[in-house]
Protein backbone atom coordinates (compact mmCIF):
# COMPACT_ATOMS: atom_id res chain seq x y z
CA UNK A 1 0.00 0.00 0.00
CA UNK A 2 2.92 2.20 1.09
CA UNK A 3 3.77 1.91 -2.78
CA UNK A 4 0.90 3.66 -3.70
CA UNK A 5 1.82 7.32 -4.61
CA UNK A 6 -1.51 8.87 -5.91
CA UNK A 7 -5.13 7.44 -5.28
CA UNK A 8 -7.99 9.08 -6.43
CA UNK A 9 -11.17 7.71 -5.71
CA UNK A 10 -14.56 8.00 -7.13
CA UNK A 11 -13.57 11.92 -8.20
CA UNK A 12 -16.40 13.38 -9.70
CA UNK A 13 -15.98 17.24 -10.82
CA UNK A 14 -18.11 20.26 -12.00
CA UNK A 15 -17.46 23.30 -14.21
CA UNK A 16 -19.62 25.87 -14.73
CA UNK A 17 -22.42 24.62 -13.29
CA UNK A 18 -21.27 21.09 -15.82
CA UNK A 19 -20.18 17.81 -14.40
CA UNK A 20 -17.08 17.05 -16.34
CA UNK A 21 -15.35 14.06 -14.35
CA UNK A 22 -18.01 11.47 -13.57
CA UNK A 23 -16.18 9.25 -11.04
CA UNK A 24 -12.44 8.40 -11.47
CA UNK A 25 -10.94 5.65 -10.18
CA UNK A 26 -6.76 6.03 -10.67
CA UNK A 27 -3.91 4.68 -8.78
CA UNK A 28 -0.30 5.39 -9.78
CA UNK A 29 2.83 3.93 -7.96
CA UNK A 30 5.87 5.39 -7.10
CA UNK A 31 7.97 5.04 -10.19
CA UNK A 32 5.37 4.32 -12.66
CA UNK A 33 4.41 5.34 -15.80
CA UNK A 34 1.06 5.18 -16.90
CA UNK A 35 -0.96 7.09 -19.78
CA UNK A 36 -4.46 8.73 -20.17
CA UNK A 37 -5.63 8.28 -23.41
CA UNK A 38 -9.14 9.86 -24.66
CA UNK A 39 -10.92 12.35 -27.60
CA UNK A 40 -11.22 15.71 -26.78
CA UNK A 41 -13.50 17.38 -24.26
CA UNK A 42 -13.42 13.41 -22.36
CA UNK A 43 -11.73 15.46 -19.28
CA UNK A 44 -8.07 14.79 -19.33
CA UNK A 45 -7.03 17.99 -18.80
CA UNK A 46 -9.44 18.88 -16.31
CA UNK A 47 -7.84 15.64 -14.14
CA UNK A 48 -4.70 16.72 -14.50
CA UNK A 49 -5.90 20.53 -13.28
CA UNK A 50 -8.24 18.82 -10.69
CA UNK A 51 -4.91 17.22 -9.14
CA UNK A 52 -2.71 20.21 -8.94
CA UNK A 53 -6.13 22.01 -7.39
CA UNK A 54 -6.96 24.45 -9.85
CA UNK A 55 -9.92 26.11 -8.47
CA UNK A 56 -11.73 26.51 -11.08
CA UNK A 57 -13.13 22.99 -11.14
CA UNK A 58 -15.02 22.10 -8.03
CA UNK A 59 -14.91 18.90 -6.74
CA UNK A 60 -18.78 17.32 -5.41
CA UNK A 61 -17.42 13.93 -4.75
CA UNK A 62 -14.42 11.84 -3.98
CA UNK A 63 -10.91 12.01 -3.00
CA UNK A 64 -7.35 13.04 -4.15
CA UNK A 65 -4.78 11.03 -1.96
CA UNK A 66 -1.71 11.94 -2.43
CA UNK A 67 1.42 10.52 -0.37
CA UNK A 68 -0.76 9.01 2.09
CA UNK A 69 -2.56 12.69 2.69
CA UNK A 70 -6.09 13.58 1.25
CA UNK A 71 -5.28 16.71 -0.63
CA UNK A 72 -8.88 17.10 -2.40
CA UNK A 73 -8.92 20.56 -0.59
CA UNK A 74 -5.34 21.71 -0.50
CA UNK A 75 -4.25 24.92 -2.30
CA UNK A 76 -2.17 24.05 -5.39
CA UNK A 77 1.25 25.16 -3.97
CA UNK A 78 1.24 22.98 -0.80
CA UNK A 79 0.15 19.95 -3.51
CA UNK A 80 3.25 21.06 -5.23
CA UNK A 81 5.67 21.39 -2.15
CA UNK A 82 4.01 18.13 -1.46
CA UNK A 83 5.80 16.92 -4.85
CA UNK A 84 2.92 16.96 -7.70
CA UNK A 85 3.59 19.08 -10.77
CA UNK A 86 2.44 19.19 -14.03
CA UNK A 87 3.61 20.23 -17.54
CA UNK A 88 0.61 23.12 -19.29
CA UNK A 89 -0.69 22.23 -22.77
CA UNK A 90 -1.10 25.90 -23.44
CA UNK A 91 0.70 27.47 -20.53
CA UNK A 92 0.58 31.23 -20.49
CA UNK A 93 2.82 34.21 -20.99
CA UNK A 94 4.12 36.07 -17.93
CA UNK A 95 4.94 39.23 -19.28
CA UNK A 96 7.93 41.08 -18.38
CA UNK A 97 9.49 37.93 -16.65
CA UNK A 98 12.41 36.48 -17.65
CA UNK A 99 12.51 32.14 -17.37
CA UNK A 100 15.59 32.02 -15.33
CA UNK A 101 13.89 35.02 -13.32
CA UNK A 102 10.75 32.40 -12.67
CA UNK A 103 13.26 29.18 -12.24
CA UNK A 104 15.53 31.29 -10.00
CA UNK A 105 12.21 31.63 -8.05
CA UNK A 106 10.83 28.01 -7.99
CA UNK A 107 13.72 25.61 -8.02
CA UNK A 108 14.82 23.44 -5.39
CA UNK A 109 18.29 23.52 -6.50
CA UNK A 110 20.37 24.89 -9.49
CA UNK A 111 19.09 23.24 -12.94
CA UNK A 112 22.08 21.39 -14.97
CA UNK A 113 21.12 20.57 -17.92
CA UNK A 114 22.20 22.05 -21.38
CA UNK A 115 18.26 22.28 -23.14
CA UNK A 116 16.79 25.63 -23.13
CA UNK A 117 19.82 27.82 -22.58
CA UNK A 118 18.29 30.14 -25.15
CA UNK A 119 15.09 30.79 -23.50
CA UNK A 120 16.58 32.07 -19.94
CA UNK A 121 16.55 35.31 -21.07
CA UNK A 122 13.49 35.42 -22.64
CA UNK A 123 9.65 36.44 -20.97
CA UNK A 124 8.18 33.51 -19.49
CA UNK A 125 6.25 31.67 -22.85
CA UNK A 126 5.74 35.16 -24.49
CA UNK A 127 6.11 34.37 -28.39
CA UNK A 128 7.32 30.75 -28.07
CA UNK A 129 6.98 28.69 -30.54
CA UNK A 130 5.18 25.25 -29.56
CA UNK A 131 8.53 23.25 -29.42
CA UNK A 132 9.97 25.92 -26.83
CA UNK A 133 6.94 25.88 -24.21
CA UNK A 134 7.25 22.15 -24.18
CA UNK A 135 11.62 22.84 -23.38
CA UNK A 136 10.08 25.86 -21.18
CA UNK A 137 7.44 23.64 -19.50
CA UNK A 138 10.39 20.64 -18.41
CA UNK A 139 12.46 23.12 -17.43
CA UNK A 140 10.27 23.77 -14.81
CA UNK A 141 9.20 20.87 -13.76
CA UNK A 142 12.78 19.83 -13.58
CA UNK A 143 13.64 22.42 -10.66
CA UNK A 144 11.02 21.72 -8.71
CA UNK A 145 12.17 17.97 -7.84
CA UNK A 146 8.83 16.23 -8.00
CA UNK A 147 7.66 12.66 -7.17
CA UNK A 148 5.04 12.67 -9.99
CA UNK A 149 4.29 14.65 -13.25
CA UNK A 150 1.56 15.00 -15.43
CA UNK A 151 2.24 16.01 -18.47
CA UNK A 152 -0.53 17.59 -20.52
CA UNK A 153 0.21 16.54 -23.92
CA UNK A 154 3.31 17.40 -24.02
CA UNK A 155 4.13 15.68 -27.40
CA UNK A 156 1.24 17.69 -28.92
CA UNK A 157 3.15 20.39 -32.01
CA UNK A 158 6.48 19.01 -32.05
CA UNK A 159 8.56 17.00 -34.61
CA UNK A 160 10.47 14.13 -34.17
CA UNK A 161 13.47 15.35 -33.44
CA UNK A 162 11.90 17.69 -30.98
CA UNK A 163 10.07 15.25 -29.75
CA UNK A 164 12.83 12.61 -29.38
CA UNK A 165 14.72 15.69 -27.30
CA UNK A 166 11.72 15.74 -25.06
CA UNK A 167 11.68 12.27 -24.24
CA UNK A 168 15.06 11.77 -23.47
CA UNK A 169 14.85 14.25 -21.09
CA UNK A 170 12.22 12.89 -19.26
CA UNK A 171 13.62 9.35 -19.56
CA UNK A 172 16.84 10.20 -17.66
CA UNK A 173 15.78 13.04 -15.62
CA UNK A 174 12.45 11.52 -14.05
CA UNK A 175 11.79 7.94 -15.11
CA UNK A 176 15.22 6.98 -14.54
CA UNK A 177 15.22 8.21 -11.31
CA UNK A 178 11.38 6.82 -10.17
CA UNK A 179 9.73 9.86 -10.48
CA UNK A 180 5.76 8.33 -11.44
CA UNK A 181 4.71 10.00 -14.71
CA UNK A 182 1.41 10.21 -16.32
CA UNK A 183 1.36 10.74 -19.63
CA UNK A 184 -1.58 12.71 -20.82
CA UNK A 185 -1.95 12.26 -25.24
CA UNK A 186 -4.01 12.50 -28.05
CA UNK A 187 -1.70 11.02 -30.35
CA UNK A 188 0.63 7.93 -28.44
CA UNK A 189 3.49 9.89 -30.32
CA UNK A 190 5.78 9.51 -27.23
CA UNK A 191 5.17 6.38 -26.61
CA UNK A 192 7.75 5.10 -29.31
CA UNK A 193 9.76 6.63 -26.72
CA UNK A 194 8.49 5.88 -23.22
CA UNK A 195 7.08 2.98 -22.05
CA UNK A 196 4.27 2.90 -19.74
CA UNK A 197 3.10 -0.03 -17.14
CA UNK A 198 -0.60 1.34 -17.81
CA UNK A 199 -2.97 2.55 -20.28
CA UNK A 200 -6.20 4.45 -19.39
CA UNK A 201 -8.77 5.60 -21.83
CA UNK A 202 -11.04 8.21 -20.84
CA UNK A 203 -14.20 8.88 -22.62
CA UNK A 204 -16.65 10.95 -21.60
CA UNK A 205 -15.18 11.79 -17.94
CA UNK A 206 -14.91 8.14 -17.53
CA UNK A 207 -12.38 5.62 -17.29
CA UNK A 208 -13.41 3.08 -19.44
CA UNK A 209 -10.70 1.40 -19.94
CA UNK A 210 -7.40 -0.12 -18.22
CA UNK A 211 -4.84 -1.95 -19.62
CA UNK A 212 -0.82 -3.05 -19.24
CA UNK A 213 -0.86 -4.18 -22.87
CA UNK A 214 -0.37 -0.12 -24.51
CA UNK A 215 0.17 -0.88 -27.74
CA UNK A 216 -3.20 -3.03 -28.21
CA UNK A 217 -5.01 -0.12 -26.81
CA UNK A 218 -3.60 2.16 -29.03
CA UNK A 219 -4.22 -0.15 -32.08
CA UNK A 220 -7.56 -0.56 -30.92
CA UNK A 221 -7.98 3.00 -31.08
CA UNK A 222 -6.60 3.38 -34.04
CA UNK A 223 -8.96 0.97 -35.82
CA UNK A 224 -11.93 1.41 -34.16
CA UNK A 225 -11.92 5.26 -32.68
CA UNK A 226 -12.73 5.55 -29.10
CA UNK A 227 -16.48 5.09 -28.88
CA UNK A 228 -15.67 1.50 -29.73
CA UNK A 229 -13.63 1.41 -26.74
CA UNK A 230 -16.12 0.37 -24.56
CA UNK A 231 -17.14 -2.70 -26.37
CA UNK A 232 -13.34 -3.90 -26.67
CA UNK A 233 -12.08 -7.03 -24.96
CA UNK A 234 -8.79 -5.47 -23.70
CA UNK A 235 -10.74 -3.81 -21.05
CA UNK A 236 -10.72 -7.07 -19.11
CA UNK A 237 -6.82 -8.11 -19.63
CA UNK A 238 -5.49 -5.97 -17.15
CA UNK B 1 10.80 44.43 -0.15
CA UNK B 2 10.31 46.87 -2.40
CA UNK B 3 10.69 49.06 0.24
CA UNK B 4 13.60 48.18 1.28
CA UNK B 5 14.83 47.95 -2.48
CA UNK B 6 14.01 52.03 -2.40
CA UNK B 7 15.90 52.57 0.61
CA UNK B 8 19.20 51.03 -0.96
CA UNK B 9 18.63 52.72 -4.34
CA UNK B 10 18.33 56.23 -2.54
CA UNK B 11 20.79 56.15 0.32
CA UNK B 12 23.49 55.10 -2.56
CA UNK B 13 22.41 58.06 -4.45
CA UNK B 14 22.28 60.77 -2.23
CA UNK B 15 25.54 59.59 -0.67
CA UNK B 16 27.33 60.67 -4.34
CA UNK B 17 24.59 64.06 -5.26
CA UNK B 18 26.19 66.69 -7.31
CA UNK B 19 23.01 68.64 -5.42
CA UNK B 20 21.94 67.51 -2.11
CA UNK B 21 18.81 69.72 -0.63
CA UNK B 22 16.90 68.96 2.58
CA UNK B 23 13.99 70.46 3.27
CA UNK B 24 14.96 73.97 2.37
CA UNK B 25 18.64 73.87 2.89
CA UNK B 26 21.08 73.02 0.49
CA UNK B 27 23.52 70.17 2.10
CA UNK B 28 25.89 69.38 -1.04
CA UNK B 29 26.72 71.02 -4.04
CA UNK B 30 29.35 69.32 -6.05
CA UNK B 31 30.51 70.61 -8.71
CA UNK B 32 33.01 69.92 -12.01
CA UNK B 33 35.18 71.10 -14.57
CA UNK B 34 32.52 69.50 -16.67
CA UNK B 35 29.78 70.13 -14.55
CA UNK B 36 28.40 73.19 -12.94
CA UNK B 37 26.05 72.70 -10.52
CA UNK B 38 24.70 75.81 -8.82
CA UNK B 39 21.49 76.46 -6.36
CA UNK B 40 19.08 78.12 -8.95
CA UNK B 41 18.82 81.30 -7.37
CA UNK B 42 22.72 81.71 -7.62
CA UNK B 43 22.06 80.89 -11.30
CA UNK B 44 19.88 83.30 -11.79
CA UNK B 45 21.98 85.87 -10.66
CA UNK B 46 25.51 84.60 -12.31
CA UNK B 47 24.07 83.20 -15.72
CA UNK B 48 21.98 86.09 -17.23
CA UNK B 49 20.89 83.08 -19.90
CA UNK B 50 19.03 80.96 -17.56
CA UNK B 51 16.63 83.74 -16.83
CA UNK B 52 14.70 82.66 -20.02
CA UNK B 53 14.07 79.73 -18.64
CA UNK B 54 13.66 80.16 -15.05
CA UNK B 55 11.02 82.75 -15.77
CA UNK B 56 10.86 84.29 -12.83
CA UNK B 57 13.78 84.43 -9.83
CA UNK B 58 13.30 81.40 -8.11
CA UNK B 59 13.61 80.99 -4.63
CA UNK B 60 15.26 77.16 -4.37
CA UNK B 61 16.14 74.55 -6.70
CA UNK B 62 19.15 73.58 -8.53
CA UNK B 63 21.25 74.62 -11.89
CA UNK B 64 22.86 71.75 -13.45
CA UNK B 65 24.92 72.50 -16.94
CA UNK B 66 26.78 69.52 -17.93
CA UNK B 67 29.40 71.15 -20.56
CA UNK B 68 31.69 68.42 -21.10
CA UNK B 69 31.04 64.59 -20.64
CA UNK B 70 31.80 62.74 -17.58
CA UNK B 71 32.07 58.96 -16.86
CA UNK B 72 29.65 58.92 -13.70
CA UNK B 73 26.34 59.73 -13.47
CA UNK B 74 24.99 62.77 -12.32
CA UNK B 75 23.08 63.13 -9.38
CA UNK B 76 20.17 65.26 -7.85
CA UNK B 77 18.31 64.87 -4.49
CA UNK B 78 15.36 66.84 -2.64
CA UNK B 79 14.51 65.41 0.87
CA UNK B 80 11.99 66.33 3.00
CA UNK B 81 13.38 65.76 6.08
CA UNK B 82 10.60 67.71 8.95
CA UNK B 83 6.73 68.31 9.39
CA UNK B 84 5.16 70.32 7.06
CA UNK B 85 7.52 71.51 4.97
CA UNK B 86 6.42 73.37 1.44
CA UNK B 87 8.58 73.03 -1.07
CA UNK B 88 8.51 75.22 -4.26
CA UNK B 89 11.39 74.36 -6.54
CA UNK B 90 12.88 75.73 -9.65
CA UNK B 91 14.76 73.25 -11.22
CA UNK B 92 17.01 73.61 -15.01
CA UNK B 93 19.24 70.97 -16.57
CA UNK B 94 21.44 72.00 -19.66
CA UNK B 95 23.27 69.15 -21.56
CA UNK B 96 25.56 70.89 -24.56
CA UNK B 97 25.87 69.78 -27.66
CA UNK B 98 26.53 66.53 -28.70
CA UNK B 99 27.17 65.49 -24.77
CA UNK B 100 26.26 62.04 -23.53
CA UNK B 101 24.73 61.98 -20.07
CA UNK B 102 22.99 59.64 -17.07
CA UNK B 103 20.81 61.52 -14.36
CA UNK B 104 20.05 59.81 -11.18
CA UNK B 105 16.92 62.35 -9.94
CA UNK B 106 15.92 61.71 -6.64
CA UNK B 107 12.71 63.03 -4.54
CA UNK B 108 12.02 62.10 -0.75
CA UNK B 109 10.43 62.16 2.58
CA UNK B 110 12.58 60.98 5.10
CA UNK B 111 9.43 59.62 7.21
CA UNK B 112 6.15 58.06 6.60
CA UNK B 113 3.85 61.15 7.99
CA UNK B 114 5.24 64.46 7.30
CA UNK B 115 2.56 66.26 5.47
CA UNK B 116 4.96 67.81 3.40
CA UNK B 117 4.46 69.34 0.17
CA UNK B 118 6.75 68.87 -2.93
CA UNK B 119 6.37 71.69 -5.90
CA UNK B 120 9.11 71.53 -8.29
CA UNK B 121 8.55 73.37 -11.67
CA UNK B 122 11.49 71.94 -14.13
CA UNK B 123 13.41 72.32 -17.47
CA UNK B 124 15.66 70.22 -19.02
CA UNK B 125 17.17 71.02 -22.50
CA UNK B 126 19.11 68.77 -24.33
CA UNK B 127 21.06 70.63 -27.19
CA UNK B 128 21.62 69.46 -30.85
CA UNK B 129 23.10 66.16 -30.30
CA UNK B 130 23.34 65.20 -27.03
CA UNK B 131 21.73 61.90 -25.31
CA UNK B 132 20.34 62.29 -21.42
CA UNK B 133 18.97 59.10 -19.23
CA UNK B 134 17.10 60.85 -16.85
CA UNK B 135 16.11 58.44 -13.81
CA UNK B 136 13.43 59.86 -11.96
CA UNK B 137 13.13 58.30 -8.73
CA UNK B 138 9.87 59.07 -6.40
CA UNK B 139 9.51 57.88 -2.32
CA UNK B 140 6.56 59.29 -0.51
CA UNK B 141 5.07 59.24 2.82
CA UNK B 142 1.80 58.77 2.67
CA UNK B 143 0.50 61.58 3.81
CA UNK B 144 2.83 64.19 1.01
CA UNK B 145 1.21 66.18 -1.73
CA UNK B 146 3.79 65.88 -4.91
CA UNK B 147 3.74 68.19 -7.88
CA UNK B 148 6.44 67.78 -10.72
CA UNK B 149 5.64 69.84 -13.35
CA UNK B 150 8.99 68.89 -15.75
CA UNK B 151 8.99 70.11 -19.65
CA UNK B 152 11.81 68.76 -21.74
CA UNK B 153 13.38 70.63 -24.67
CA UNK B 154 14.80 67.97 -27.44
CA UNK B 155 16.91 70.36 -30.02
CA UNK B 156 17.95 68.45 -33.44
CA UNK B 157 19.09 64.66 -33.29
CA UNK B 158 19.15 64.68 -29.24
CA UNK B 159 17.75 61.62 -27.64
CA UNK B 160 16.13 61.16 -24.28
CA UNK B 161 15.16 57.97 -22.17
CA UNK B 162 12.55 59.29 -18.97
CA UNK B 163 11.77 56.72 -16.66
CA UNK B 164 10.26 57.64 -13.83
CA UNK B 165 9.44 55.22 -11.32
CA UNK B 166 7.26 55.90 -7.90
CA UNK B 167 8.51 53.64 -5.76
CA UNK B 168 6.65 54.82 -2.65
CA UNK B 169 3.48 56.79 -3.88
CA UNK B 170 2.30 60.08 -1.69
CA UNK B 171 -1.49 60.87 -1.17
CA UNK B 172 -1.23 62.93 -3.77
CA UNK B 173 0.49 63.28 -6.86
CA UNK B 174 -0.02 65.42 -9.84
CA UNK B 175 2.81 64.60 -12.50
CA UNK B 176 2.76 66.89 -15.44
CA UNK B 177 5.26 66.40 -17.95
CA UNK B 178 5.58 67.97 -21.70
CA UNK B 179 8.20 67.45 -23.93
CA UNK B 180 9.11 68.70 -27.26
CA UNK B 181 10.79 66.76 -29.70
CA UNK B 182 12.58 68.38 -32.62
CA UNK B 183 14.44 67.12 -35.94
CA UNK B 184 15.67 64.11 -35.92
CA UNK B 185 15.06 63.52 -31.79
CA UNK B 186 13.90 60.79 -30.44
CA UNK B 187 12.12 60.04 -27.21
CA UNK B 188 11.49 56.95 -24.76
CA UNK B 189 9.59 57.66 -22.02
CA UNK B 190 8.77 55.33 -19.33
CA UNK B 191 6.55 55.94 -16.26
CA UNK B 192 5.63 53.48 -13.75
CA UNK B 193 2.96 54.75 -11.53
CA UNK B 194 2.20 53.37 -8.14
CA UNK B 195 -0.59 53.58 -5.90
CA UNK B 196 -1.79 52.62 -2.65
CA UNK B 197 -4.43 55.26 -0.41
CA UNK B 198 -3.33 57.79 -2.99
CA UNK B 199 -4.63 59.83 -5.44
CA UNK B 200 -2.80 60.13 -8.50
CA UNK B 201 -3.19 62.37 -11.70
CA UNK B 202 -1.04 61.49 -15.00
CA UNK B 203 -0.85 64.07 -17.90
CA UNK B 204 2.21 63.85 -20.36
CA UNK B 205 2.04 65.67 -23.82
CA UNK B 206 4.37 64.98 -26.14
CA UNK B 207 4.92 67.14 -29.76
CA UNK B 208 6.64 65.82 -32.20
CA UNK B 209 7.52 68.97 -34.05
CA UNK B 210 10.35 68.64 -35.93
CA UNK B 211 10.94 66.15 -39.08
CA UNK B 212 11.66 62.79 -38.25
CA UNK B 213 11.29 62.98 -34.46
CA UNK B 214 10.34 59.97 -32.82
CA UNK B 215 8.51 59.54 -29.05
CA UNK B 216 7.55 56.18 -27.92
CA UNK B 217 5.31 56.64 -24.49
CA UNK B 218 4.87 53.60 -21.79
CA UNK B 219 2.88 54.04 -18.67
CA UNK B 220 1.82 51.26 -16.34
CA UNK B 221 -0.11 52.09 -13.58
CA UNK B 222 -0.67 50.08 -10.50
CA UNK B 223 -3.93 50.43 -8.77
CA UNK B 224 -3.89 49.04 -5.51
CA UNK B 225 -5.65 49.42 -2.22
CA UNK B 226 -7.83 52.87 -1.95
CA UNK B 227 -6.23 54.30 -4.65
CA UNK B 228 -7.65 56.75 -7.92
CA UNK B 229 -5.23 57.03 -10.70
CA UNK B 230 -6.03 59.10 -13.63
CA UNK B 231 -4.40 59.20 -16.36
CA UNK B 232 -3.90 61.50 -19.69
CA UNK B 233 -1.41 60.26 -22.51
CA UNK B 234 -1.31 62.80 -25.75
CA UNK B 235 0.50 62.49 -28.19
CA UNK B 236 0.67 65.71 -31.04
CA UNK B 237 2.25 64.34 -34.17
CA UNK B 238 2.80 67.78 -35.94
CA UNK B 239 5.72 67.73 -38.56
CA UNK B 240 6.19 64.68 -40.22
CA UNK B 241 6.77 61.75 -37.29
CA UNK B 242 6.51 58.64 -35.65
CA UNK B 243 5.22 57.87 -32.22
CA UNK B 244 3.21 55.88 -29.94
CA UNK B 245 1.79 55.32 -26.85
CA UNK B 246 1.51 52.00 -24.84
CA UNK B 247 -0.70 52.48 -21.55
CA UNK B 248 -1.44 49.75 -19.89
CA UNK B 249 -2.95 49.26 -16.09
CA UNK B 250 -3.65 47.00 -13.51
CA UNK B 251 -5.95 46.52 -10.74
CA UNK B 252 -4.70 44.92 -7.37
CA UNK B 253 -7.38 45.85 -5.56
CA UNK B 254 -11.18 45.59 -5.23
CA UNK B 255 -10.55 49.35 -3.98
CA UNK B 256 -8.86 50.87 -6.85
CA UNK B 257 -9.83 52.75 -9.31
CA UNK B 258 -8.13 53.85 -12.90
CA UNK B 259 -9.46 55.94 -15.26
CA UNK B 260 -7.13 56.03 -18.63
CA UNK B 261 -7.21 58.47 -22.01
CA UNK B 262 -5.04 57.98 -24.46
CA UNK B 263 -5.06 60.57 -27.28
CA UNK B 264 -3.81 61.24 -30.47
CA UNK B 265 -3.73 64.46 -32.11
CA UNK B 266 -2.07 64.28 -35.96
CA UNK B 267 -1.36 67.69 -37.80
CA UNK B 268 0.10 66.17 -40.34
CA UNK B 269 -0.83 63.76 -43.39
CA UNK B 270 2.91 62.26 -43.42
CA UNK B 271 3.01 61.39 -39.82
CA UNK B 272 2.09 58.08 -38.27
CA UNK B 273 1.03 57.49 -34.46
CA UNK B 274 -0.15 54.41 -32.90
CA UNK B 275 -1.43 53.82 -29.26
CA UNK B 276 -2.48 50.40 -27.55
CA UNK B 277 -4.02 50.47 -23.52
CA UNK B 278 -5.48 48.24 -21.68
CA UNK B 279 -7.12 48.62 -17.79
CA UNK B 280 -7.86 45.12 -16.25
CA UNK B 281 -6.98 42.74 -13.30
CA UNK B 282 -4.11 40.14 -12.81
CA UNK B 283 -5.12 36.87 -15.12
CA UNK B 284 -6.48 34.06 -12.96
CA UNK B 285 -4.97 31.80 -15.55
CA UNK B 286 -1.64 33.45 -15.10
CA UNK B 287 -2.19 33.16 -11.13
CA UNK B 288 -2.99 29.65 -11.04
CA UNK B 289 0.12 28.68 -13.79
CA UNK B 290 2.27 30.13 -10.95
CA UNK B 291 1.07 28.58 -8.31
CA UNK B 292 1.16 25.00 -9.44
CA UNK B 293 4.81 26.36 -10.00
CA UNK B 294 4.83 26.30 -5.61
CA UNK B 295 4.50 29.82 -5.67
CA UNK B 296 1.90 31.54 -2.62
CA UNK B 297 -1.34 33.66 -3.84
CA UNK B 298 0.69 36.84 -2.95
CA UNK B 299 4.56 35.49 -4.24
CA UNK B 300 2.60 35.08 -7.51
CA UNK B 301 0.91 38.21 -7.46
CA UNK B 302 4.44 40.04 -6.81
CA UNK B 303 5.88 38.13 -9.76
CA UNK B 304 3.13 39.06 -12.14
CA UNK B 305 3.42 42.59 -11.14
CA UNK B 306 7.06 43.09 -11.21
CA UNK B 307 6.34 41.64 -14.54
CA UNK B 308 3.91 44.14 -15.99
CA UNK B 309 5.84 46.95 -14.25
CA UNK B 310 9.54 45.94 -16.02
CA UNK B 311 9.59 48.32 -18.95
Amino acid sequence: MQNILLKIKNLKVRCNGKEILKGINLQIKKGEIQILLGPNASGKSTLANVILGNPKYKVTEGKIIFRGKDITNLIPDKRVKLGLAMAWQSPPAIKGVKLSQLLKKISKEELNIPEGKELLEREVNLDFSGGERKISELLQILVLKPNLVIFDEIDSGLDIKKLERVARIIKEKLAEKKVSILLITHSGQILNFLKPQLANVMVNGKIICKAKNFKKVLETIKKYGYEKCKKCNLRSKK
Amino acid sequence: MVMKNAKNVISALKNKANFWQIDHKVKNIFSTEEITVLPSPKAWEKFNWTRKFFEEKPKEGYFVWVKKEVDFPLSTCITIASPKISQNLKNLLVIEKGIRAKANVVCNAKENNLYGIHKAKGKIILKEGAFLEYNHLHQWGQKDFVSPNYEFFLEKNSRLIYNYKNLLPPENLELKTTIHCSENSSLNLNFVINSLNSKVKVNDSVFLEGKNAQGIVRLRLLGREKSEIEAVSKMFAIAPSRGHLDCQGLLIEKTAKISLIPQLICQNKDSQITHEASLGKISEEELIYLRTRGLTEKEAIDLIVSGFLAI
